[in-house]
């Protein structure tokens, strides 16, 4: 079978990749392009830790295929920021202590950043709904939900 | 943190180890000072999620007097690591952390004194700062002092620690260690190792899921056939060893490909215990009685009771349910064998990985890394086997990742557990006697790939578990507690809090009872019998903080929401009987429960725990909050289905947990204990939690719960009785439409075909009086150039009008050459070639015969072509049209492909039976516009009966199988999907638009009826290649057949009432359950936009329509090729989701969206029927 690279635009570089174009887009990002943020969990979009941005929204990436990203902008938790230089909402769930074994914390973080993004003050109420459909098994709700809001009052205060 | 190395003893090379020596001479290490100063600190436990690496590193910083920074904890390596067993049963600060401790202050002591002679200075002058020893303004820090010597002490058992007073980092909150690295995505998991040269693998599960005892375990498979993925790229392997089999590809989504397509042939699973009632299949469990405790005189005493109180509690089977299913990463080479594993136990499991391979445990190494929050046992050893076995197949490093279904499905379950307390009260309130009876079918769940190779028997060990905290922690003088010991009787091992949580369920639920009995109030009666001092502060002070008010009686309650209030307490006791204790906890959790829905909130919880010494007070917390939020989620929701005796739920919709907004608040009540020795405190937390929340709702309902979950349908049960909660009832039953069974059999696009034995009887006269279609001679193949560009693009977008290539391109294969199998009912028809190639394709056709194919469908040589291409709409394209058509095809590039012989039965390969259908049926004229209707209709009825032959799946068909002209547009069937009806008999509860029609087709959506799916995904996605006012006139023109007209307002508020009243808010059946764990992400109304399109399932036509066909569909299928990846994808949920289960989401989907609408009958044979077809 003969395939025609695929052009991803992911964390701002470009990258061909051979694959089938069923592929979903979690394994390239995983395999081909060696990221750790997005995490395999359900297959089906059900939990959320696979979470990464497709042209600023939260996707799925499990269930979405590698040829409906050609020309959209795709950021991975890896793309916000490092340990030296994180992104606010990252900083804000480490000083939040908002995970306890962290597998589903990708999930926590892209869903708040694509959450903030299109309403940068939720309520309490508006940032459990957005993170309704995101699972933890640890019980770490709590401390997630403290790091949303940090980073929402941290996003007012930069905004200021 | 860390002051700076100097230069000086960075040079040096030496290093101060605290080992113990084994019995086998062998060595283990504690802790390592390297001359610069570094300190590593090992342990062999491992960080599950709770911060133990955080605390370990505190506990060394502490004795060594180093800041915590420069400590670096290894966990669990079996290279590296001291073996201290399993990570299990909260014991790792408790237990394993107290030989590290002593080391750390050994090598404290030795350095100090060491430092006092090169000072020389009395150490009691000496003080340390971050490992520089300092006194009288000199210093000398440990790297100098230990230089270049290799320093070996033998650990010792006497060794003095630090007085508690004097602690300044134990005790202190320290932020996690590990998260900097998960929050940016670093390399933490085990998930996340690359090895050069990795290998993809996937295992094949048996299927008697979750089940790992019996005869059948590991002799069931009878054959693979491995040509079923020998067209798979990249395939390397496809191994079998017994019941174990295992796939292994270049890429990780081929191994998927691999394993979801492997053809097994397994024998049929005997008949397994029915689990619908656990408690009949634990009492049918072969059991031995354990005498715990047997005080006082029980039996008499029980006798004497005033007021016996016989009771039994029944637990059900849970999971840890770990957010990542497992992983693990193997290479095997000769005498250096390696796995990385997110493992419990790294050295149990390198012995399981010895007997497995039959190898020594000195050649494996098992590298531990983390892996998702396990909270017990889940797949994390089964996985490192699997990779094991996949790697020695090949040769080269695999990496098996497990799927979602598999973890599900196999992972050691949390047991079932049945108590039964016999036991009453006395005629002045006290207790008369506690007899109790538990029994716990669960052991330690051998890993897997032993039991699936054969390399151990499948008879099950019968393990002593089931008596964590059996004894209860009061003193009563009548006691008898007696465990059952059994066997499992699904796959099943430790659970958070283990057979402590459901036995304190128990305690904590009778002694309510009795207090209720005795009209004392619950806490105060407690207290009667509760002589721990530690346990009575701690009761006390819960209560204090909760606001507790004595309720000697309780309170009815009026209105629909009921609130209520309970306490339960516990000190868990847990390892082999009669073990000892972790931390003590006590809960008050409030409730509300609605008396119509059934639905329980848990809506505060103050969780008290006296931890004795806290290492990390956050860290702590942090355990509390998740006890709290899983033990809640645990005695709410969770329960594991099963059909036929094996596990049913394999994804979230069937095994829900706690999400965000019922989440309760908590109010943590930590007791300083400073003075007391470090507890466990890792379940702790969870162990009260189903007791106060039962004693909550009884008193909020005055009902006794004795059974978790306390799910909507069981406490209307309880609250009303078995009617309330009668499976959902269904309307009043659909009118079967009286041409369903009939459309049924159109299951194919090409299912004109249906009827052909009718055809053939009433058409052969007719037919056989035709003359056959004369050949047209081949010509050369024509020049394309003599067309104009603008000609070819007209022809392209007309061939896109027509969805040509749909029907003429294999998937995946050369645009238009052919050979696309048709099912139908009687056989498979190729599409043909019908790029330019002179041989294999239509190059040899002169325009003429291109015309007549498509106006009467013979082909050049004469034959009469299928109807399967639909020329009968064709026919209608006007001349200019067709030959722009011809001309694009004609300058396509040609492709050589000889489509495969069609594969019809007698009598429907007989194509000159055709001819007499023909006559019947097939009208040759052009279009003719209408004068009396404006241009634009005109233009759109033209373009949807000519090329864009609508009506061939969106009319229904007459006995001979063409379209009936009287219900024109009227509803189809197609390929298997239901071809909706596009006039006023539209089953969409808001009638189509000029505006939604021509949204529908332009974009693949439209708000008010949803997304283009099935066959008619490409349809709009060819239709793209029209200009919008063509796409207008189709709406104008399919509108014209609408009667309602339906302004954009009305529609709008249509749609909000619709979406409002069938909002999802309760989730009280098992459909309601898989929608909201399934569906709702993608569906629910109002949800965080995600990428893709969210279709509202209230006003979407499938959910309205007289047949389940399209919504089984999509739910079995999925939709991988939407009109537009702008609409997203939607999963296939045929190898997440059993049949039963796919109805119960179909039937909820129904009632809930369509309440309006009767219920579908045949749900069963449509899933069955569209599992079978190929998709």
């Amino acid at each position: 079978m003969t395939q025609t690279p695929i052009r991803l635009t992911v964390n701002g570089r470009i990258h061909d990749v051979t694959a089938a174009p069923q592929t979903p887009l979690l394994y390239v990002l995983r395999n081909d392009l060696e990221l750790n943020g997005p995490k395999y969990g359900c297959g089906l979009g059900e939990c959320g830790t696979c979470t990464v941005l497709i042209d600023g929204s939260a996707a799925r990436s499990c269930v979405i295929p590698i040829s409906g990203c050609a020309g959209r902008d795709i950021v991975t938790l890896e793309g916000l920021g490092t340990r030296d230089r994180p992104d606010p909402v990252q900083q804000a769930f480490i000083d939040e202590q908002a995970a306890q074994c962290g597998y589903c914390l990708n999930g926590m973080i892209m869903t708040t950043k694509a959450l903030l993004a299109i309403n940068p003050h939720p309520s309490e109420q508006e940032a459990l709904a957005a993170l309704r459909y995101n699972l933890c098994r640890c019980g770490t709700h709590v401390e997630i939900l403290r790091a949303v809001m940090r980073a929402s009052s941290q996003l007012a205060e930069a905004g200021d | 943190m860390a002051s700076p190395l100097s230069n000086e003893s960075a040079r040096h090379s030496g290093s101060l180890v605290v080992a113990r020596t084994l019995d086998t001479g062998a060595s283990e290490t504690f802790v390592r000072i390297t001359a610069d100063g570094s300190v590593s600190a090992y342990n062999g436990h491992v960080d599950l999620g709770t911060g133990i690496r955080t605390a370990l590193g505190q506990i060394v910083a502490e004795e060594l007097d180093v800041s915590f920074a420069r400590v670096v904890v290894v966990l669990g390596d079996t290279a590296v690591a001291p073996n201290q067993g399993a990570t299990i049963a909260s014991e790792t600060i408790q237990i394993t952390a107290v030989p590290l401790r002593k080391a750390a202050a050994q090598a404290r002591h030795f350095l100090i004194a060491r430092a006092a002679e090169r000072l020389e200075l009395p150490v009691a002058e000496l003080r340390i700062e971050d490992g520089l020893v300092r006194g009288h303004n000199r210093s000398v820090s440990y790297g100098e002092l230990i230089g270049d010597e290799t320093i070996r002490l033998e650990l010792a058992d006497d060794v003095v620690v630090k007085p508690v007073g004097d602690y300044a980092i134990v005790g202190q909150s320290v932020p996690r260690v590990d998260l900097p690295a998960k929050a940016t995505g670093e390399l933490t998991f085990v998930h996340d190792i690359r090895v050069p040269g990795m290998l993809h693998g996937r295992v094949v599960r048996p299927p008697y899921a979750g089940v790992d005892a019996g005869p059948f375990v590991g002799t069931s498979l009878i054959a693979v056939d491995e040509s079923s993925v020998r067209d798979i790229p990249g395939l390397v392997a496809v191994v079998r060893i017994g019941d174990f089999v295992g796939v292994v590809a270049e890429r990780e989504e081929n191994a998927i490909l691999a394993a979801t397509q492997l053809k097994l042939s397994w024998k049929p699973t005997p008949t397994l215990p029915d689990l619908a009632d656990v408690e009949k299949a634990l009492r049918a469990n072969p059991s031995a009685p354990r005498t715990l405790i047997d005080k006082g005189d029980v039996n008499s005493a029980i006798a004497a009771a005033a007021k016996p109180m016989q009771r039994t509690y029944v637990w059900p089977y849970q999971m840890h349910a770990s957010i990542g299913p497992s992983c693990a990463v193997a290479d095997f080479q000769h005498g250096n064998i390696r796995v990385w594993s997110g493992t419990q136990n790294p050295h149990l499991l390198r012995a399981d990985l010895a007997l497995l391979i039959e190898r020594p445990e000195s050649e494996i190494e098992v590298i531990r890394l983390e892996a998702a929050g396990c909270y017990g046992r889940n797949c994390a050893d089964d996985v490192t086997a699997d990779a094991l076995l996949l790697s020695r197949a090949v040769g080269r490093p695999v990496r098996v990742q497990l799927t979602r279904e598999q973890e599900h499905a196999w992972e050691p379950k949390g047991t079932a557990q049945l108590i039964d307390v016999n036991g009453g009260l006395n005629a002045d309130g006290g207790i008369a006697g506690y007899d109790l009876a538990t029994r716990y079918p669960s052991n330690a769940a051998p890993t897997l790939a032993l039991l699936l190779t054969g390399r151990i028997s499948p008879e099950p060990d019968v393990l002593q578990m089931g008596d964590r905290t059996a004894i209860p922690p009061y003193d009563y003088d009548h006691m008898r507690v007696v465990a059952h010991d059994m066997a499992p009787i699904v796959r099943a091992s430790w659970f958070r809090g283990v057979s402590a949580l459901p036995n304190t369920f128990a305690h904590e639920s009778y002694i309510d009872e009795l207090a209720t009995e005795a009209g004392v109030d619950p806490i105060e009666y407690r207290l009667r019998y509760l002589k721990e001092q530690r346990a009575v502060d701690l009761v006390n002070a819960v209560a204090e903080r909760a606001g507790w008010t004595p309720r000697p009686v309780r309170q009815d309650k009026d209105g629909e929401v009921v609130h209520g209030r309970g306490f339960a307490y516990a000190l868990y006791v847990h390892s082999k009987f009669p073990g000892y204790g972790a931390a003590w906890s006590a809960w008050v959790a409030d409730v509300a429960v609605n008396k119509t829905t059934g639905d329980v909130s848990v809506t505060r919880v103050v969780a008290g725990q006296d931890s004795g010494l806290m290492i990390n007070p956050d860290g702590v917390r942090h355990q509390i909050h998740g006890n709290v939020i899983q033990s809640t989620s645990r005695a709410l929701m969770e329960e594991v289905s099963f059909e036929r005796g094996a596990v049913g739920a394999r994804e979230w919709g069937a095994y829900p947990i706690i999400p965000f907004p019922d989440v309760p608040k908590i109010d943590v009540l930590m007791l300083p204990r400073p003075d007391q020795p470090p507890l466990g405190v890792g379940e702790s937390a969870s162990v009260p939690s189903a007791a106060a929340i039962a004693n909550a709702i009884f008193d909020a309902t005055g009902v006794r719960f004795r059974e978790p979950p306390f799910t909507p349908e069981r406490i209307l049960k309880g609250l009303h009785g078995e009617a309330a909660v009668a499976p959902q009832a269904l309307s009043a039953p659909a009118a079967t439409p009286p041409s369903r069974t009939r459309q049924n059999s159109f299951a194919k696009r090409a299912g004109i075909f249906a009827t052909m034995a009718a055809l053939c009887t009433a058409a052969i006269g007719i037919g056989a009086a035709l003359l056959p279609g004369r050949a047209i001679a081949p010509i050369a193949r024509p020049d394309a150039s003599v067309y104009s560009t603008a000609t070819i693009a007209r022809g392209q977008q007309l061939a896109a009008l027509g969805n040509c290539a749909e029907c003429h391109t294999t998937i995946g294969g050369t645009l238009n050459a052919g050979g696309r199998a048709l099912e139908t009912p009687f056989g498979v028809i190729y599409s043909t070639n019908i790029t330019p190639d002179v041989e294999t394709g239509i190059g040899a056709w002169s325009y003429p015969a291109f015309e007549r194919a498509m106006r009467d469908g013979l082909h050049r040589d004469g034959r009469q072509l299928y109807p399967a291409f639909p020329y009968t709409h064709f026919a209608r394209t006007s001349d200019a049209d067709l030959q722009a058509l011809y001309a694009y095809l004609m300058a396509q590039p040609s492709v050589r492909a000889t489509a495969p012989a069609n594969t019809l039965a007698f009598p429907f390969n007989l194509r000159p039976l055709l001819a007499g259908w023909n006559a019947l049926f097939h009208q040759t004229r052009e279009f003719k516009p209408d004068p009396a209707k404006s241009e634009l209709w005109n233009r759109g009825a033209y373009l949807v009966e000519s090329l864009g032959h609508c009506s061939a799946c969106h009319s229904p068909r007459n006995s001979l199988g063409a379209e009936q002209r009287n219900a024109y547009l009227a509803g189809g069937f197609a390929e298997g999907w239901e071809a909706p009806p596009l006039t006023s008999l539209s089953h969409a509860p808001i009638a189509w638009s000029e505006d939604e029609l021509y949204a529908y087709l332009r974009t693949g959506q439209s708000r008010f009826h949803g997304v283009a799916a099935g066959p008619m995904a490409p349809i709009v996605r060819d239709l793209a290649a029209l200009p919008d006012q063509d796409i207008r006139a189709m709406a104008v023109y399919l509108n014209s057949f609408n009667d309602t007209a339906i302004n954009t307002q009305t529609q709008d508020a249509l749609a909000a009432k619709l979406e409002s009243a069938t909002q999802v808010t309760i989730a009280s059946s098992t459909g309601a359950r898989l929608y909201q764990g399934a569906c709702a992400v993608c569906h629910e109304v109002g949800g965080l936009p995600l990428f893709g399109s969210r279709p509202s399932l209230a006003l979407n036509s499938n959910l309205h329509s007289k047949a389940p066909d399209n919504l089984v569909q999509v739910i079995l299928h999925g939709i991988a090729e939407p009109a537009s990846s702008d609409l997203g994808y939607m999963p296939a949920f045929k190898d997440s989701m059993s049949a039963s289960q796919v109805e119960e989401l179909v039937t909820f989907l129904r009632k809930q969206f369509a309440p309006d609408k009767p219920a579908w009958t045949g749900v069963t044979e449509t899933i069955a029927r569209v599992r079978s077809s190929i998709h």
